[in-house]
């Protein structure tokens, strides 16, 4: 029964909170000063073409009723144009990109699982690498190997993404030549092409966020290590490796999940700069793209879905947090 | 074409800063590392041709692109009549660019470049037999009329488009789709195809040549799907495309060499590497690989590996520089209120300092200097110097002209791109108008608000504004008409100096209605001193781009226009 309501309050939440994102987003149109159907009127354009283009495109009806064909779009579809020259986009609508002649959904189609790729290989690796650099750090407290983890760790921070990412290329890709510079393998096309090919993104990533996460766990295991749980899980005789693993870990993890959660929501939603420096075609990359032409559709449909990106993750957050911490 | 944003290939002509702005954190890096290597940009020996050898067949060319998307739609296209989509759409006539010599029309699908009537106004073409679609079937004068009347569908909009205003009687007309026709394009047979014009138009056969006027099955091409799977006239067609990804050509079977004198066809496979990062695109082609040697970028090398190249000679035997093209300008908008008496116009004519413009553009390597408005390499162009300051610019005579016409503490806004060389240039003007006693207050924007601004309806928000040009097609026309016509102020159009001077807008369709070339040239001349003598622009430099290739492609050059590598002459070493 808690767990019921709990999940409706949230659903409810996020539910609002989608609401809100869309009506910000729709408003994008009305706040940018470029006037989309001037960009879609092609190079030499006559005033007379530019109602015909400005109509053809919704952008004549009211703001109001605009931001309702949106909405409607998602759940029922809807049409540009009428008669043999009219575009159709079949519901769930998100859009239609007028500059790259397709749905904003089938972009998002062709883009999401690249990023996902990127965000899901990288997000494991820095996880299990931060954590695991982390607790070896906080046991070997103030010595060597400590030490040599943080100050990586201070590297990873510091070091911009573009750079690290551009390092990766210089060393593997023209200096030793082993691993490909750029492009995106489809998972279902060659699995080990596509691990091959994101094996420098995925390194690049991770090790700027696994720093992160090493020093967070590090410090949150020595604070662990001091509690009073620990040294009488210590006096009941129980082994060291149970102590940290099932003692001090679990409660380790809970802020390191949370930040988690939030990092792979907002990295699904587009590894920009990561995309952009190995030459795939990510959600990141589209949106950029689309800011850089004022592709205003795709700018919309794209920032809602990294809102729900994150929205979702937030949630799994909160469910995750409720396992590992019965008090929540 | 000029700073505007289209998701297609052409969006690299128009919007080389917006490119090289997404990747600014990455050049960043990149400058710092060629400074550590001691590269110095200045002094480039430039070269407009590279590995040029008699054409061979076969192999797999590769082009890397840092654009994510391909229109493949010809009524869609802003491609040039020698790039992308000259590999996969002829039309009634194209261009011929060698690696010298001034551009030329000529004919393709056409038996001649087009036969005038009625003092230009209606223009007669004859198809040559022969010449077949991708699919096989005979490209007809019927082919070539619904590809027109394609592009009036509203759903494919967004072309080049100068055909549109051209033709007459098309006021209300959407398109074939609807099984309507322009009674204004009779077809009397299948070979022979006529233009009604609303004007005589001495660049028709320029206009025919670009990619919005490629012949398109007649009844076979949907408005919504045809752009997914072309049908194509080319020597190659779309094998497969995914955006972002790459486009995929192979050799249209139906296309034959004998036809066609103006396309090499050299390679068997033609693979576009799409949404390339522009510096590591040159790094790959300057490292030389395995995978790079059958392949050039489309891309501007950026101004960080340019450094690099000068000091590696392999690399720099495969740079190819353009000739000065592009031009850099100032347009002075002379319906502010500021700038309305002509004498203080003049005044930022001699104050500039265009030395300082072409350090800001990335050196020699990328800039010479301009005082025209007609590109380089453009017939009918004549060298000038209306307003002689030489390259450091003449702050006292500036001053003498302000006192002159009784003005004291000018401050001027100036509207800019916010990508570093635009506002790099920005500063530099900046600074020399300092000298002479004018106050400037730079404006940078981003694309979607800088756009708007000048091309909008309102002339106030800015009194000047940095901004570049190059023709879609080499006619000084495309200098001159676009930028500086009347009836071209706001409406997202490009009179972004406001211009409406009656004389020059006399000039312009005398010279449009002018169906002799070296005539017509005359009279664009005169149109370009008469817009000088304006004051409304101050032109600041043409400027050069630098492509690379990789060690087995042949024949890569750029012509005197324009600034690109002529894709279908390209061909592979064996």
């Amino acid at each position: 029964m808690k767990i019921t309501r709990f999940l409706l309050v949230k659903i409810a939440g996020m539910i609002a909170v989608l609401l809100l994102v869309s009506l910000a987003v729709y408003l994008i149109f009305y706040l940018t000063p470029a006037d989309p159907a001037r960009t879609e009127c092609g190079r030499v354009c006559t005033p007379a073409e530019l109602v015909q283009v400005r109509a053809f495109m919704g952008l004549n009806e009211p703001v109001w009723r605009q931001y309702l064909d949106f909405l409607g779009a998602i759940f029922a579809g809807r049409s540009y144009g009428s008669g043999a020259g009219a575009i159709a986009c079949p519901a769930p609508c998100l859009g239609y990109s007028f500059q790259q002649h397709q749905t904003v959904l089938s972009l998002i189609g062709q883009t999401a699982p690249v990023t996902a790729s990127i965000a899901l290989g990288a997000a494991v690796l820095w996880l299990v690498t931060g954590v695991a650099a982390g607790v070896v750090s906080a046991l070997r407290r103030g010595r060597a190997l400590d030490r040599a983890v943080m100050a990586t760790a201070i590297v990873g921070i510091s070091v911009p993404a573009y750079l690290v990412g551009l390092l990766g290329i210089l060393v593997f890709g023209f200096k030793l030549n082993i691993l490909p510079v750029s492009g995106y393998v489809p998972l279902t096309q060659d699995p080990a092409q596509w691990a091959f090919h994101l094996m420098l993104p995925w390194c690049a990533l991770a090790f700027i966020s696994a720093a992160i996460y090493a020093r967070l766990t590090r410090s949150q295991m020595i604070e662990a290590l001091g509690e009073d749980y620990v040294r009488t899980a210590r006096a009941k005789g129980l082994r060291e490796s149970r102590v940290i693993g099932r003692h001090a870990l679990r409660n380790v993890l809970i802020p390191v999940i949370t930040l988690f959660g939030l990092d792979l929501g907002a990295l699904l939603g587009g590894a920009v700069i990561t995309e952009k420096v190995f030459s795939m075609y990510g959600l990141g990359a589209l949106l950029i793209g689309a800011v850089a032409t004022t592709d205003i559709s795709t700018i919309a449909g794209v920032t809602l879905l990294a809102a729900v990106f994150v929205i979702v993750a937030n949630f799994l957050v909160d469910l995750v947090y409720k396992l590992l911490d019965p008090r929540v | 074409m000029a700073r505007r944003q289209k998701a297609a290939e052409s969006v690299r002509r128009h919007r080389r800063r917006l490119a090289l702005l997404g990747t600014s954190a990455v050049l960043v890096l990149t400058g710092a590392l060629a400074a550590c290597s001691g590269a110095n940009s200045t002094g480039s020996s430039a070269a407009t041709v590279s590995g040029t050898t008699a054409a061979s067949d076969g192999g797999t060319l590769t082009i890397l692109d840092s654009d994510t998307s391909l229109t493949l739609d010809p009524a869609q296209s802003w491609s040039l009549a020698i790039t992308t989509s000259g590999l996969t759409w002829r039309r009634l006539t194209t261009w011929k660019i060698g690696p010298t010599g001034t551009p030329e029309v000529v004919p393709d699908l056409a038996t001649s470049g087009g036969t005038p009537s009625e003092g230009g106004r209606v223009w007669t073409y004859h198809l040559k037999s022969g010449i077949d679609f991708s699919d096989g079937e005979p490209i007809t004068s019927y082919d070539v009329k619904y590809g027109i009347e394609r592009t009036y569908a509203t759903a494919l909009s967004g072309g080049l488009n100068y055909q549109k205003p051209l033709i007459a009687g098309t006021a209300g007309y959407t398109g074939p789709f609807s099984g309507k026709q322009l009674s204004s394009i009779q077809t009397p047979n299948a070979t022979t195809i006529v233009f009604h014009l609303n004007q005589p138009y001495g660049d028709w056969p320029w206009v025919v040549s670009t990619t919005s006027l490629a012949p398109v099955p007649a009844g076979k091409a949907p408005a919504a799907t045809f752009g997914q799977h072309p049908i194509t006239s080319g020597p190659y067609t779309v094998q497969s495309y995914t955006p972002g990804v790459s486009a995929v050509l192979v050799r249209n079977k139906y296309w034959t060499a004998a036809s066609d004198p103006n396309r090499t066809a050299g390679p068997d496979k033609i693979v576009i590497e799409l949404n390339q990062d522009p510096t590591v695109e040159a790094q790959t082609l300057i490292a030389n690989g395995p995978n790079a040697q059958d392949a050039f970028g489309a891309d501007f090398v950026p101004p960080a590996q340019l450094a690099q190249v000068e000091n590696d000679q392999s690399a720099r035997s495969r740079l190819v520089t353009s000739p000065a093209s592009p031009l850099e300008y100032l347009a002075v908008n002379v319906q502010s209120p500021r700038l309305k008496n002509l004498k203080v116009r003049e005044a930022l004519e001699y104050a500039v300092n265009r030395e300082a413009v072409i350090i800001a553009s990335g050196g020699t390597v990328a800039a010479e200097p301009a005082t025209t408005l007609i590109t380089p390499g453009i017939a009918g162009r004549v060298a000038y110097d209306l307003y002689p300051v030489g390259l450091t610019g003449d702050p006292a005579k500036a001053k003498s002209l302000l006192a002159q016409a009784g003005v004291q503490g000018l401050t001027l806004t100036l509207a800019t791109g916010n990508d570093p060389i635009s506002t790099a240039i920005a500063q530099a003007v900046q600074e020399a108008y300092k000298t002479a006693g004018i106050n400037v207050v730079i404006k940078s924007l981003s694309s979607s608000a800088y756009t708007p601004l000048v091309t909008g309806n309102s002339a106030g928000g800015y009194d000047l504004a940095v901004s570049s040009w190059q023709p879609d097609f080499p006619s000084a026309m495309d200098n001159i008409e676009p930028l500086f016509s009347s009836a071209m102020i706001g409406n997202g159009n490009y009179n972004i100096s406001r211009l409406a001077d009656p004389t020059v807008d006399a000039l312009i369709t005398k010279a449009e209605g002018t169906i002799d070339a070296t005539a017509a040239g005359a009279i664009w001349a005169q149109a370009d001193k008469a817009i000088l003598a304006d004051a409304a622009v101050v032109p600041l430099v043409y400027n050069k781009n630098s492509f690379l290739r990789g060690s087995n492609v042949q024949n890569f050059y750029i012509g005197e226009f324009p600034a690109y590598p002529v894709y279908t002459a390209v061909t592979l070493g064996q």
